[in-house]
C-alpha cells in the first residue's frame, strides 16, 4: 500500500527549548485508520500539526500524497492543506461569528469552491446537526461543536483527515457516533484518518495504533483491542514515569 | 484586587498601551492649555491676559471633551478585550465590587503614570502655544511662559478623574453584559442631545449671527464639533447602515467580503470604536478648514476687526491639535482592536485562510469603517459650513473647491489602511497553532 502521509526524521523544538518531536519517522497508508497514543506532553498534537502543515517542523520532511509540504512556502502550503487535508481540533476552533453551516463550508469557500448544499446538509444531518444549521457556536454544547468541526473536515473531501482528540469532549453515545463515522469514511469511502486519543476504547476503532513517548515512536499495535491498548499504555506510562523520576 | 490589577499591568502591558497613549496625549494637551493660565496670572490685559485666557478656555475645553471621549473608548476597548480573563475571575469567585476595583485600579494606575510622563510634553507644548501667541502679536514679547500649579492640578486632576469615571463606566458595562446585552439607550440619548446642541448652534449662526461677520465663527465652529460628537456616538448604527448598503458590493470580493460583512455585524461595537475617531477627524477638520476658507474669502478687501487674527490662530491651533490627537487616537484604537484579533485570525488561518485572505478581509472592514466615518464627518461638518456660509457670505453652499475635503478624506483612509494592514500583517506572523492558544 502507498503511504498517503509520510513524515521523515521529524524534529520540533519550541521556542523556550522544549523538544516535542525527537526524530519521528512514520507512514500512514492510504485507506487506513490510525490512532496515535501516548502520555500527555509526548508530542502527539505536535506530530499531527506538523504532518498536516499547520506548523513547521524544526527539522525533517513531510509528504502528503506525494507532495513535500515542508518544501513549500506558507501560502501555497495553506492552499494545499485546505483542500487536501482535514483537521479536527481538540478545542474545535470554530469561528464564533459564523453559523454552523457557515463554519462547515468555510474551508471550501476559502478555497474558492462552491459548496454543494445538499451534500453539506447531508453530512450535518448525519452528525445530528440538521436542525442547528443557523445556530452560532456559542449556543452549542461541546459535543455539538466538535461535530461541526468534524463536518468541516469532511466536506472538503480531503485525502487525509487528522483529528486531535475528536471525542475528548463527547458523551459516550456521541463519541461512538463520531468514531463510527470516522471508521466508515475510511472503510466505505477509502479515506485516510489519523486520530490522537487517550481512550483505549476509541483507539480500538482504528486499524492500528502508534505509540509516542517523549517525542519518539514507542511501538505500534495492529488490530488493537481496548484491553491490549490499555495494557501497552500502562507499560508506556511506567517507562516514561521511570524516566521522569 | 488592586494587586491583581497591578500584576495585569506588569504582565500584559500591551493591552494598556492604547489607554496609556490617549491619557498621555490628553494630559499633555490639557497641561499645555492650562499652562497658559499660569502664564496669564499676574499679567495685565494690555500684556495679553485676555488672549491667553480665551485660548486656554476654548482650546482646553475642546481637549477636555475629546480626551474624555478618547480615554473612555480606549479603556472600554482594552477591558472588553479581556472579557475572557474577567469571566475566568468571576468563575473563580471574584465578586462584582472586586472586579470593579480591579478595572478602576488599572485605569487609575495607567492615568497616574501617563500624567506624570506627560509633564515635560505639556511644558514644551505650553511654550509652543505662548510663542505662537507672541508671533501673532496677541501677547507682548516680554512675557515669559509659565508652568505651575494650575497646569499640574488640571493636568493630573482631569486625567485621573476622567480615567476614574471611565473605569467605573467600563466596569459597570462589563458586569452588566455578563448577564444581559448592553443597552444602547444612554448612548443614543447622548447622541440626540449633542446633535440637538449642534443644530441649535447652527440655527443661531444662520439667524442671530447673520451679518455679524467673523463673530459667527464661534457658534458655527461649535455646531460642527457638537454634531461630530453626536454622530460619533451613533457610530454603531451608522456602521451597520453603511454595511447594509455597501454589503452587496463588498461581497463581490468573495469569502473575504462575506467574512468582513459578518464581522461587522457580530463585532459592531469594536469596529465602531474605530469609526468614532475617523468621524471626529473628518468632521472637525473639514468644518474648520472650510469655515476659515469662507472667512478668508469674505474678509478680502474688508477692514477686519483686530481680533480676526486671534481667531484665525486659535482656529488653526485648536484644529491642528484636535486633528493630531484624533489621528493618533485613530491609529491607537485600530492597532489595539486589531492586535486583539490574533486568535480570530489564527482560527481563520487554521480553517484554510491564507494571510492574503485575512488581509483582504481586514482591508474591506477598513473600507467600511472609513466610508462610515468620512460620510458621518462630512454630514457633521455641514453643521458648521452651511450656516456659516449663509451668515458670513450669504451663500449656503461654499464656493471653495472640494479638494480640501478630498485631502481630509484621503488622510483618514490612509491612516486607517496603514494602521489596520500594518497591525494585521504583524499579527498573522508566526504559526497559527500557537496563536490560537493566546
Ligand atoms: N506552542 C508551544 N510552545 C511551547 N511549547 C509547546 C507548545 N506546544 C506544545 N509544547 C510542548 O511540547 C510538548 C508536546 O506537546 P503536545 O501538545 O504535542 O503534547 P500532547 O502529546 O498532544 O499532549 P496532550 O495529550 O496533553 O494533548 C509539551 O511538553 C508541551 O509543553
Ligand atoms: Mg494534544
Amino acid at each position: 500500500m502507498t503511504d498517503i502521509v509520510r513524515v521523515e526524521e521529524l524534529y520540533k523544538t519550541y521556542e523556550g527549548g522544549v523538544t516535542a518531536l525527537d526524530g519521528v519517522t512514520a507512514g500512514f497508508a492510504a485507506g487506513s485508520f490510525t490512532a496515535v497514543m501516548g502520555p500527555s506532553g509526548s508530542g502527539k498534537s505536535t506530530l499531527l500539526q506538523c504532518a498536516a502543515g499547520l506548523d513547521r517542523p524544526t527539522g525533517g520532511r513531510v509528504f502528503i500524497d506525494g507532495t513535500e509540504l515542508t518544501a513549500t512556502k506558507d501560502t501555497p502550503m495553506t492552499k494545499f492543506r485546505r483542500t487536501r487535508v482535514g483537521f479536527v481540533f481538540q478545542d474545535y476552533n470554530l469561528l464564533p461569528s459564523l453559523t454552523v453551516e457557515q463554519n462547515t463550508v468555510l474551508s471550501l469557500r476559502l478555497a474558492g469552491r462552491r459548496p454543494d448544499r445538499t451534500r453539506v446538509h447531508a453530512v450535518l444531518d448525519r452528525l445530528g446537526l440538521g436542525d442547528r444549521l443557523h445556530e452560532l457556536p456559542e449556543r452549542l454544547s461541546g459535543g455539538q461543536r466538535q461535530r461541526v468541526a468534524v463536518a468541516r473536515a469532511l466536506v472538503t473531501e480531503p485525502a487525509v483527515i487528522f483529528a486531535d482528540e475528536p471525542t475528548g469532549a463527547l458523551d459516550l453515545r456521541s463519541a461512538r457516533e463520531v468514531l463510527t463515522l470516522l471508521r466508515s469514511i475510511v472503510h466505505d469511502h477509502g479515506r485516510t484518518v489519523v486520530m490522537v486519543t487517550h481512550d483505549p476504547v476509541a483507539a480500538a476503532y482504528a486499524d492500528s495504533v502508534v505509540f509516542l513517548a517523549d517525542g519518539r515512536l514507542a511501538g505500534s499495535l495492529r488490530a488493537p483491542t481496548a484491553d491490549a491498548v490499555a495494557e501497552r499504555l500502562a507499560h508506556l506510562g511506567d517507562r516514561v514515569g521511570g524516566v521522569l523520576a | 484586587m488592586i494587586a491583581v490589577a497591578l500584576r495585569n499591568l506588569r504582565h500584559r502591558p500591551g493591552g494598556f498601551i492604547a489607554t496609556f497613549l490617549s491619557a498621555f496625549l490628553g494630559a499633555a494637551l490639557i497641561m499645555a492649555f492650562a499652562a497658559l493660565l499660569d502664564t496669564a496670572s499676574g499679567l495685565s490685559a494690555a500684556e495679553g491676559n485676555d488672549s491667553l485666557v480665551t485660548t486656554a478656555m476654548v482650546g482646553g475645553g475642546w481637549c477636555l471633551v475629546i480626551v474624555a471621549f478618547a480615554v473612555t473608548s480606549t479603556l472600554s476597548l482594552a477591558v472588553r478585550q479581556r472579557s475572557e480573563q474577567i469571566a475566568l475571575l468571576r468563575r473563580a469567585g471574584a465578586t462584582g465590587p472586586q472586579i470593579r476595583r480591579m478595572v478602576v485600579g488599572e485605569a487609575l494606575a495607567v492615568a497616574l503614570l501617563a500624567s506624570a510622563i506627560a509633564v515635560p510634553a505639556g511644558w514644551l507644548l505650553g511654550r509652543v502655544l505662548v510663542s505662537l501667541l507672541k508671533d501673532t502679536g496677541q501677547v507682548v514679547a516680554a512675557v515669559s511662559p509659565g508652568f505651575g500649579g494650575i497646569a499640574l492640578a488640571l493636568g493630573f486632576g482631569v486625567t485621573l478623574l476622567g480615567s476614574f469615571a471611565a473605569g467605573l463606566a467600563t466596569a459597570r458595562r462589563i458586569l452588566a453584559s455578563s448577564s444581559r446585552r448592553e443597552r444602547p439607550r444612554l448612548r443614543r440619548l447622548g447622541a440626540v442631545l449633542f446633535l440637538l446642541i449642534g443644530a441649535n448652534c447652527a440655527v443661531l449662526t444662520a439667524t442671530l449671527m447673520d451679518g455679524k461677520g467673523i463673530d459667527a465663527m464661534q457658534t458655527a465652529g461649535q455646531a460642527g464639533i457638537w454634531a461630530s460628537i453626536g454622530l460619533a456616538l451613533l457610530a454603531p448604527e451608522l456602521l451597520r447602515l453603511v454595511t447594509v448598503v455597501l454589503g452587496p458590493l463588498v461581497r463581490v470580493f468573495g469569502v473575504a467580503g462575506d467574512l468582513a460583512v459578518t464581522g461587522v455585524h457580530s463585532r459592531t461595537r469594536q469596529l465602531a470604536s474605530a469609526v468614532m475617531p475617523v468621524l471626529l477627524f473628518t468632521g472637525i477638520a473639514t468644518g474648520t478648514v472650510y469655515m476659515q476658507g469662507i472667512e478668508d474669502r469674505a474678509a478680502e478687501g474688508q477692514i477686519q476687526p483686530e481680533y480676526a487674527q486671534d481667531i484665525q490662530t486659535l482656529n488653526y491651533v485648536v484644529v491642528g491639535m484636535i486633528t493630531l490627537f484624533v489621528a493618533i487616537m485613530l491609529v491607537n484604537t485600530l492597532v489595539a482592536a486589531t492586535t486583539h484579533r490574533r486568535r480570530e485570525f489564527a482560527q481563520q488561518r487554521l480553517a484554510g485562510a491564507t494571510t492574503g485572505q485575512v488581509l483582504a478581509m481586514v482591508s474591506l472592514e477598513g473600507v467600511l469603517i472609513t466610508v462610515t466615518g468620512v460620510l458621518g464627518g462630512l454630514a457633521a461638518s455641514m453643521f458648521t459650513i452651511l450656516p456659516f456660509g449663509s451668515a458670513r457670505a450669504d451663500q449656503i453652499w461654499p464656493s471653495e473647491s472640494p479638494w480640501a475635503f478630498a485631502i481630509v478624506a484621503c488622510s483618514a483612509a490612509v491612516l486607517t489602511a496603514f494602521a489596520t494592514i500594518q497591525t494585521t500583517s504583524r499579527t498573522v506572523r508566526g504559526p497559527a497553532t500557537t496563536a490560537v492558544r493566546a
